[in-house]
């Protein structure tokens, strides 16, 4: 690299970051190429280009970016969790739960703990819901096939009869008044089939029988969602990490007993987490959507807070 | 954050069963709800009165405490208690940001404020209540109380 390059490159990025600042993200885009231009080593000038990409909704681009600016850097939470979100958004669920694991993981590994578990926990829940979604999608439309089918035949059924019936009526087999009752006794028996059919498609279903509430034991006592990623206190209790670390940073102590409590004290509730994932695995649909009204804050992409 | 997703479940707990003397007023959103307590047993100061609360949530709610304020109309006095201002600012460690917890709720904060009425028996403000009241342009939130006495 030509010497002088690497101070032009960062001069560029600085230009980008105030365009981005500004909602200019086409600007910002160009200068970050041209920033990589100057030096391609750089898995800062990669990342910075996937968001403003990811504004741009140029989701090819911002994959190819995440990748090569993990290539360079390694631990590249930056680089996941964007990779994450373009993956999502060209429908990759299996892709982006694993990147979005990887954002995580390195995010609550990291030395300095920041608020950015909690806005990476989300997107990980969103990968899991896109899968769960395209599973439950598939279930839906093979099981709608065989009761479709199912109550075709039943119909062609009814309707042989009907005709039979009324070609005997023709053929003066049988009276006018005889005829028109067994006709009205027959719609109804095929009425109460088709209800029948329905009434055990929908039992066999374990979706409506299910109560759907989380059990408490799950729940999070400061979001009172589903916990994820649970740790444990000193006195027992558990909570989801991200948010119970938002509350260490402002009051270093346990919320319930009050005692001192530092982010270190802390450890994973491993048989907990495999409670909640196994729940999430056979519920995961309605509970994530349990957020009753929830007002979306956040614009479209979510971001991190600047390290 | 996770603010109106967690107002959301507490709301629907509320709508779902109270404790008694407490009841939900109103809460068309998840910025500021309206709660109405009375106290339960014969305590001959708060006797056949209904006190309103006014809740004020952050978006950083729950990790932040809420605001809240008993209001003032015809039907609902400012209870007496020698740690509620005239104008309805309440002094109460619970609502503090160094006593706040996660872990409280709309309705705990209504149980806590009921108990410390029910176990009061002056008929008082706080000291300073009039300068207080005519001086303070502050928001309840940040005013730094000082807790002098923890008996009350």
């Amino acid at each position: 690299m030509p010497p002088g390059n690497e101070y032009a490159a960062e001069q560029l990025k600085t230009q980008g970051n105030n365009h981005f600042k500004n909602g200019e993200y086409g600007e910002a885009e160009t200068l970050y190429s041209q920033a990589v231009q100057k030096n391609s080593k750089n898995p800062l000038l990669f990342t910075n280009r996937a968001n403003a990409r990811l504004k741009l909704e140029r989701w090819e681009g911002v994959i190819d970016d995440c990748l090569r600016s993990i290539e360079l850097m390694r631990e590249n939470m930056k680089g996941f969790f964007y990779l994450a979100q373009a993956q999502l958004a060209i429908n990759h669920p299996n892709e982006a739960l694993s990147s979005a694991l990887m954002a995580y993981e390195l995010c609550v590994s990291s030395r300095q703990q920041t608020s950015n578990a909690a806005t990476i926990s989300a997107l990980v829940l969103k990968c899991k819901k896109a899968k769960w979604d395209i599973r439950e999608r598939e279930r839906i439309r093979r099981r709608a096939d065989l009761l479709s089918d199912l109550e075709q035949k039943l119909e062609e059924g009814y309707k042989r009869t009907v005709s039979d019936l009324e070609d005997r009526v023709e053929a003066g087999e049988v009276g006018a008044v005889e005829g028109s009752e067994e006709k009205a006794s027959l719609k109804t028996d095929f009425e109460k089939k088709v209800g029948d059919l329905r009434t055990a498609f929908a039992l066999s279903d374990p979706e409506h029988l299910e109560k759907r509430e989380v059990p408490d034991y799950l729940v999070d006592g400061i979001t009172f969602e589903i916990m994820h990623d649970p740790v444990v206190t000193r006195n027992g209790r558990s909570y989801e990490r991200a948010t119970l670390i938002e509350h260490l940073k402002r009051n270093p102590t346990d919320p319930l007993t009050r005692e001192p409590l530092r982010i270190e004290d802390l450890r994973p509730n491993i048989a907990l987490k495999e409670a909640c994932t196994e729940f999430m695995e056979k519920n995961e649909g309605w509970v994530y959507d349990c957020g009753d009204g929830e007002v979306d804050v956040n614009t479209r992409w979510a971001h991190l807070s600047s390290s | 954050m996770f603010a109106s997703k967690r107002l959301g479940k507490e709301l629907s707990k509320l709508q779902q069963n109270l404790p008694p003397g407490i009841t939900l007023v109103e809460a068309e959103n998840f910025s500021e709800w309206t709660m109405d307590i009375r106290v339960v047993d014969e305590n001959p100061l708060y006797a056949g009165e209904i006190y309103r609360l006014k809740f004020s949530f952050s978006t950083s709610y729950p990790i932040e405490p809420p605001e809240v304020v008993f209001t003032q109309d015809d039907a609902h006095p400012i209870p007496w208690h020698p740690h509620i201002y005239s104008n309805g600012i309440i002094c109460l460690d619970l609502l503090d940001r160094q006593g706040w917890s996660p872990v409280h709720n709309v309705e705990s904060i209504c149980i806590s404020l009921q108990s410390m009425l029910t176990s009061n028996t002056k008929k008082e403000r706080p000291p300073g209540d009039e300068d207080f009241v005519r001086y303070n342009k502050q928001r309840p939130r940040d005013i730094s109380f000082v807790f002098h006495d923890n008996q009350v």
